[in-house]
């Protein structure tokens, strides 16, 4: 004769140990352990770069215009990404939504307070522009709230993105020294002609 | 030496057994060292199985016109040789031709030492010990041939084989065997072979897929894989008290262990991280459930049953062929669910790389030194430490950089252990179809 706990006994412990051990990992987060999903690029997120100057300024710009960018594609930030990482002619849509995003990179930190004054560029752009002495020295020594107040930084910034040769800088993506020197350039110049603009009219 | 004869013999079937999964932790090795695929890789695994699987029941039928200790030592020597074959391969295609080789040599092994170990310690006991050896061989493969590949290399596995197998041949030929009982008409035990082949492909689950997620996926050693794989023997042997404590009928125990193995693999599924004490508990349920089963199973699908070496044959035939097909089914899907993998480890990568607090140059030198890694893996899970040791990083750049590393690599745990899920769920399944062959209704007999 087979005694009821013969019967019940190790079928009640098996269930107790699973049930334990499946309860013990799902409330501690099993199931969920799976790799980051990608956010949102539509909403607005807060970037931040270890750089200074004009270079943290053009991560930050470029990070929020690949959001942008992103946004008006459809895809993730980081699909987007990995899809200009690839070799190969760029299509219009791509270059298109990546001005179009770096403009509203420009808007968004506008917005959020997160342009620097225009003066904090100054010395930087003048270190890197080819002027001559005098009229270096002349801009070098305008005080920085005439500078502010003559200039402001989301109009340079959009000239400088206008300026730019988008669909050469993603076809060339993997000649990181050339599309710095763009980059810096375009920014370097925009700030450069901007002031030079401005003191003639001043003058 | 009649004193070292049945241990020699039992430690011979326990080795055989073993080699069903011993190699599990060298296969990155012999890929390595073979300069091979991973498809071909995985064929120094099937390959043993399948032909194991499928020699075990015709050599049994070719049993009654041979002496067992001849086959016996036959079976040993082909053993030996082509094991010492295995070591000395220098290709993939050689190493497979070897490990054929090798399971026919070991279905010749297994049957004979079945029939030794009875003339040795009578029936009951001989049949025990034969069962036993197989579990524990079964169980502790993975853990052996995780050791030896660190300790030494993949060759070593089937190296230290090869003595133990020599001092087995002469054992063997000292060892009279009963006479052959005549055949009688019983028919293979359908049921507990179903349900050790159902469970045999579970168990791959288990062996094969969590030191795959262990070594590959979680990038540890072979010797720490070979450790935290070492809870599956050391709780099947915490299952025979368990039993003898709750005395279970066999159906009941049998239901029990399917109901313990499937609950572990859904429970190795789910880690909620990639640390090694989260797969004890469920590799102790899947031991536990393995101690519980496989030798009530293959002693059920032998007992009364003659010839005796016919039904074995049927078990080993059950059991391996289980593997293979637990392989074919397991290997696609994971394999699968790697690549399928790729994008959201990649995505994930690509965010953390974007959002690192480190100067824009240092950001697009990680991001080539990674995208070089990736391309250099060919698809295989990149080792991130070389391409972060590859970067020229300004001193103050290097905690950022680290930490980069180390959320980096935590992304790719995740994206492994999410792409090994719905295997382990599967060999979860596999497990509940064992346990459903176990408690469906037997057909009533006429009275």
């Amino acid at each position: 004769m087979t005694s009821p706990l013969s019967l019940t006994g190790l079928p009640a412990v098996a269930l107790a140990l699973v049930g334990g051990v499946l309860a013990l990992q799902l409330t501690n987060g099993g199931g969920e352990f799976e790799p980051l999903h990608p956010a949102d690029p539509c909403e607005a997120r807060a970037v931040t770069s270890q750089a200074e100057g004009i270079d943290g300024l053009t991560e930050r710009l470029v990070l929020l215009g690949i959001d942008g960018a992103a946004c008006r594609l459809g895809v993730s930030r980081e699909a987007f990404t990995l899809q200009l990482a690839q070799p190969g002619p760029r299509t219009d849509a791509e270059v298109e939504a990546l001005h179009d995003g770096l403009l509203v990179a420009v808007g968004r930190m506008k917005e959020d307070g997160t342009l620097p004054p225009i003066s904090d560029l100054v010395d930087e752009a003048m270190d890197n522009a080819d002027l001559n002495r005098f009229l270096e020295a002349a801009i070098r020594a305008l005080p920085d709230s005439v500078i502010d107040a003559a200039l402001k930084t989301d109009d340079v910034l959009t000239r400088a993105i206008d300026d730019l040769d988008l669909r050469s800088i993603l076809e060339n993506l993997d000649d990181q020294d050339g599309i710095n020197e763009q980059m810096e350039a375009a920014m370097t110049e925009a700030v450069k002609d901007a002031l030079v603009d401005r003191l003639r009219n001043l003058l | 030496m009649r004193r070292a004869v049945a241990p020699l013999l039992v430690v011979t079937v326990a080795l055989v057994l073993a080699d069903s999964a011993v190699v599990t932790l060298a296969l990155p090795d012999i890929l390595r060292h073979l300069h091979t695929t991973v498809g071909q890789v995985a064929w120094v695994l099937i390959a043993f199985n399948l032909v194991l699987g499928l020699v075990a029941v015709p050599t049994a039928l070719s049993f009654s016109r041979s002496q067992p200790r001849v086959v016996s030592a036959l079976g040993i020597a082909l053993f030996a040789g082509s094991s010492a074959w295995c070591a000395l391969a220098g290709s993939i295609e050689v190493l497979i031709a070897a490990r054929c080789l090798q399971a026919v040599g070991g279905a010749l092994a297994l049957l004979g030492c079945l029939e030794l170990l009875v003339a040795v310690y009578g029936e009951r006991r001989g049949v025990a010990a034969w069962v036993t050896a197989g579990v524990v061989g079964t169980a502790t493969g993975p853990v052996a041939g995780g050791v030896l590949t660190q300790a030494f290399s993949w060759q070593a596995i089937f190296v230290v084989q090869v003595p133990f197998a020599v001092l087995a041949v002469p054992a063997a030929l000292t060892v009279r065997a009963a006479p052959a009982l005549p055949p009688d008409r019983h028919r293979p035990a359908l049921r507990p072979n179903l349900t050790l082949a159902l469970l045999s492909a579970a168990l791959t689950a288990a062996l094969f897929l969590l030191v795959l997620l262990l070594v590959e996926g979680w990038r540890r050693s072979p010797a720490t894989a070979a450790l935290t794989v070492s809870v599956v023997p050391l709780a099947a042997i915490g299952a025979r008290p368990l039993a003898r404590l709750l005395r279970p009928p066999p159906v009941v125990e049998v239901a029990a262990g399917c109901f313990l193995v499937a609950g572990g693999l859904a429970c190795l599924g789910i880690p909620p991280s990639a640390d090694l004490a989260w797969t004890v508990a469920p590799q102790a349920l899947v031991g536990l459930g393995l101690g519980l089963t496989v030798d009530r199973l293959t002693s059920q699908a032998m007992e009364l049953r003659l010839p005796r070496v016919r039904h074995a044959g049927w078990t080993i035939a059950a059991r391996h062929v289980g593997v293979v097909v637990g392989l074919a089914i397991l290997t696609p899907v994971f394999t699968a669910d790697l690549r399928d993998a790729e994008v959201p480890a990649q995505e994930a990568i690509t965010a953390l790389v974007l959002d690192a607090p480190l100067d824009p140059e240092d950001k697009i030198a990680v991001a080539e030194a990674l995208g070089a890694e990736l391309v250099q893996e060919e698809g295989r899970i990149p080792d991130l430490h070389r391409a972060f040791a590859s970067l020229e990083l300004e001193p103050e750049e290097r905690p950022a950089a680290t930490r980069l590393e180390r959320d980096l690599d935590a992304q790719l745990e995740r994206a492994a252990t999410r792409a090994f899920r719905d295997s382990f769920l599967i060999g979860a399944g596999l497990a509940l179809l064992a346990l459903l062959t176990v408690v469906a209704p037997r057909r009533r007999t006429p009275s």
